[in-house]
């Protein structure tokens, strides 16, 4: 299966479908969940692939697609979707094109089912969301349809499953049958302008007309009679379509878009979300730890003060240690985003937000990503795909890494920490609250400077749209919220994994060389004390201190020295990796108290070398905490920037722009402080 | 001549044409808003804008500027 040859040789399959018609839902029951996810190259538009599962006994691959509208085109990557539909530069041309249709939104979806047949591919139209079409008392003869269209239709709920028989059976023949005709292969030839268009839709009314009958609730007997139903079926001609939608959500959004309630609700939900990413997930993030720093001194005492001990210990187990710790936040967040947006409440939440988001340059559909960006820049930024406005797009890319990402917590707990009284912890509440805001009014500003300039940085323009489906509300699926809540934090680990695994053991290097075997006075001590001795002395003559010293003078305007330099360095790996380097370069060890504790104890007695002045004052920590806020630290984040963007313009920008500013505003906080007396 | 982004709440109208000068106006009338068919206003956001339109039992939220090419 990893092979491309054989993927390339047996018959591809590629799923076609608007968004939200249940293509992933069949996908994933066809393939086990066993895909792969590629990249178009040198692109964002992401597909899954997959071989159908042996079960079902046919030999081939199934592709999972973005959704698309049209054949035509109004964004780069639906361009690029369509593209590749007509031939994938890795897989080719599909040998079948199933085309999912929401059988409750009928002609809406014939529209690309039309255009799919026109263009000549191998069509088998899959009617899906049957269950709801009934709630409304209505039904469809997938008889009919076949007979009108001239290509195969099922009904399916791949869901349960229901259908999928005869579809594998459709997908079989359908197979065999191209086999034979290979010259009916798809040519682009695609009505563009807006007569055919209303010809094709006076041409679906006609058809749904036809197909669509209704029929009495069911009484218990849920077997499908075709005969049956051919008899019930009522010809639609003399009776109105009801083209309502939902009544409960009419009345729900009545609420959660009302002009008091709707912002009250909105408010509502964003504390609920983010108090649950905090308090949900800090037991576990401890818990993480607590086994990092267990197996950590397992290794210890396993391997003693050697280099290979160290490297696994210091390097390797700590780098595995920073990439899982953000794993419980990035889960609950997607965990409450895939609710939310299962139960359709994000589509309002990003309906609400167009209007102050658009004042600023940026589109109701940044906000979702956005709010992942609170979680980690990461996935948020892969998430911006769904803004069709290159430049909005762009411009969100840009600040994203302004939202405070998970990674800054355990900095700011620690430098907060420091800052407030230890028998008022509550304090650190609102103060952890307060730079939340401050980073939010921060990125908002910085948002609508950059688009004052945006010729100058962002540059691209693009008609500015906002066009989005307003979902039914529904109880959410739970296995289909968790389904994708675990794509995405894979996703988030292959990622951002080994970059910051890789940095962890290069800035390992950097504080274990080049005196890997310092000698220390050993007479009348400890094994435990000589150890000690030996890491702070090995990490003093170390790399990384003569490249902290190196940086120093930048440092001293801030009123720090080296060591927060060194630390500041290693943030690039991640930037809850500061707290770790903070740790290795006060000599703290693990022992007897938590380390938090100790590192505070350490903050309090750490003097400027030369001056005896003390390193961690009230200002210079909420210097290092506003330096956190604006800073481009993370290079997962520099480099997924790239990729996204498909240039270096943007990542550049962002990390002479966002650094700077960090610069700047620290400097002044710094000053101010000390100039009001604060010390 | 009075466009979709003039509706009152709970309006109902029915498509007479579609400006296609506007720039959104091809997916407009992609995803549905085709002369003939009957939207109502059904939600409006906070600052009213965008707007609820219902087209074919499907609620779109769509910018007023936007609307603005749905002609009834
Ligand atoms: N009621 C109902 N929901 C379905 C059916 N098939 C899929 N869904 C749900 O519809 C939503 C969208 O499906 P998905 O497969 O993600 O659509 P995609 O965007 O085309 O990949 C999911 O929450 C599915 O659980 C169906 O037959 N009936
Ligand atoms: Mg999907």
């Amino acid at each position: 299966m990893t092979s491309t040859l054989t993927e390339n040789k047996i018959p591809l399959i590629t799923l076609v479908g608007q968004p939200n018609s249940g293509k992933t839902t069949l996908f994933n029951y066809l393939s086990g969940k066993n895909y792969k996810t590629v990249n178009y190259p040198g692109s964002t538009v992401e597909y899954s692939i997959s071989k159908i599962l042996g079960k079902f006994s046919i030999n081939a691959n199934i592709l999972d697609s973005p959704g698309i509208i049209s054949l035509i085109p109004s964004s780069a990557d639906e361009k690029i979707s369509v593209d590749s539909l007509f031939s994938h530069p890795k897989f080719g041309k599909p040998e079948i094109v199933i085309v999912t249709v929401d059988s409750s939104q009928l002609s809406r979806h014939l529209y690309l089912v039309k255009q799919l047949i026109d263009a000549n591919f191998n069509v088998i139209v899959v009617l899906t969301m049957l269950d709801i079409l009934r709630k409304k008392n209505l039904d469809i003869s997938e008889i009919k349809l076949s007979e009108i269209l001239g290509c195969k239709v099922i009904k399916i709920d791949s869901r349960s499953g229901k259908g999928i028989k005869d579809l594998l059976l459709s997908i079989k023949n359908s197979i065999s049958e191209t086999n034979i005709n290979e010259e009916l292969f798809p040519e682009m030839n695609i009505h563009n302008q807006k007569e055919k268009l209303l010809e094709s839709y006076r041409h679906i009314e006609e058809i749904e007309k036809e197909v669509l009958f209704y029929k009495e609730p069911e009484n218990g007997n849920n077997h499908f009679d075709i005969n049956e139903v051919n008899k019930k079926l009522i010809v639609l001609n003399s009776i109105r379509l009801p083209n309502k939608p939902d009544n409960l959500t009419l009345k729900i959004d009545k609420f959660t878009l009302h002009k008091f309630w709707g912002i009250i609700i909105f408010f509502l939900v964003m504390s609920v979300t983010f108090t649950s990413i905090f308090w949900l997930a800090s037991p576990l993030m401890n818990l993480i730890n607590d086994m990092f720093s267990l197996l950590s001194s397992g290794s210890e005492v396993l391997f003693g003060d050697t280099l290979f001990g160290n490297l696994i210990s210091n390097g390797l187990l700590n780098g595995l240690g920073s990439v899982l710790v953000f794993l419980p936040q990035i889960l609950i967040l997607f965990l409450i985003l895939g609710l939310l947006e299962d139960s359709g409440y994000l589509a309002r939440g990003a309906m609400l937000a167009d209007k102050p988001l658009s004042m600023i340059g940026l589109n109701g559909k940044s906000f979702v990503p956005m709010l992942s960006g609170f979680a980690c820049a990461i996935p948020a930024i892969m998430a911006t795909r769904t803004i069709s406005n290159k430049r909005e797009r762009f411009l969100t890319i840009f600040i994203i890494p302004l939202m405070s990402c998970s990674a800054r917590i355990p900095v700011y707990v620690l430098l907060v920490a420091f800052l407030i009284p230890q028998d008022k912890p509550w304090i650190g509440g609102i103060a952890l609250s307060a730079i939340y805001i401050f980073s939010i009014f921060s990125s908002l500003i910085i948002a609508s400077v950059v688009n004052k300039f945006q010729e100058k940085i962002i540059k691209e323009s693009d008609n500015s749209s906002f066009i989005l489906e307003l979902p039914a509300y529904r109880k959410p699926k739970l296995s289909d919220v968790l389904n994708n809540t675990f794509k995405n934090a894979t996703q988030y680990i292959k990622k951002a994994g080994p970059v910051i695994i890789y940095l962890s053991v290069f800035l390992w290097i950097l504080t274990y060389f080049p005196n890997t075997n310092p000698q220390v006075n050993e007479s009348g001590k400890s094994e435990k004390e000589i150890s000690e001795l030996k890491n702070s002395e090995r990490i003093m003559t170390s790399y990384a201190s003569s490249l902290g010293k190196i940086i120093e003078p930048v440092m001293k305007p801030l009123g720090l020295d080296w060591r927060v330099g060194v630390s500041l360095i290693a943030t690039f790996a991640a930037r809850e990796v500061f707290v770790s380097s903070l740790a290795l370069i006060f000599k703290i060890t693990d022992e007897g108290d938590n380390i938090q504790t100790s590192i505070l104890k350490a903050m309090k007695d750490a003097q400027i070398e030369n001056t005896g002045e003390k390193l961690f004052t009230t200002a210079t920590t909420t210097g290092l905490i506003i330096f956190f806020v604006f800073a481009m630290q993370c290079l997962s984040t520099v480099a997924i920037s790239r990729k996204e963007t498909g240039s270096w313009r943007i990542p550049v920008l962002q990390i002479l722009v966002f650094s700077s500013i960090a610069y700047v505003l620290s400097f002044l906080t710094v000053s101010g402080l000390r100039f009001f007396g604060i010390n | 001549m009075r466009t979709a982004a003039e509706l009152k709440l709970g309006e109902k109208a029915i498509i007479k044409d579609i400006d296609n000068t506007h720039p959104s106006s091809h997916r407009i009338l992609e995803i549905g808003f085709t002369p003939g068919q009957e939207i109502v206003l059904l939600t409006k956001s906070i600052f009213n804008d965008p707007i609820g339109l219902s087209i074919r039992g499907t609620i779109f939220a769509i910018r007023k500027n936007e609307a603005s090419c749905i002609i009834i």
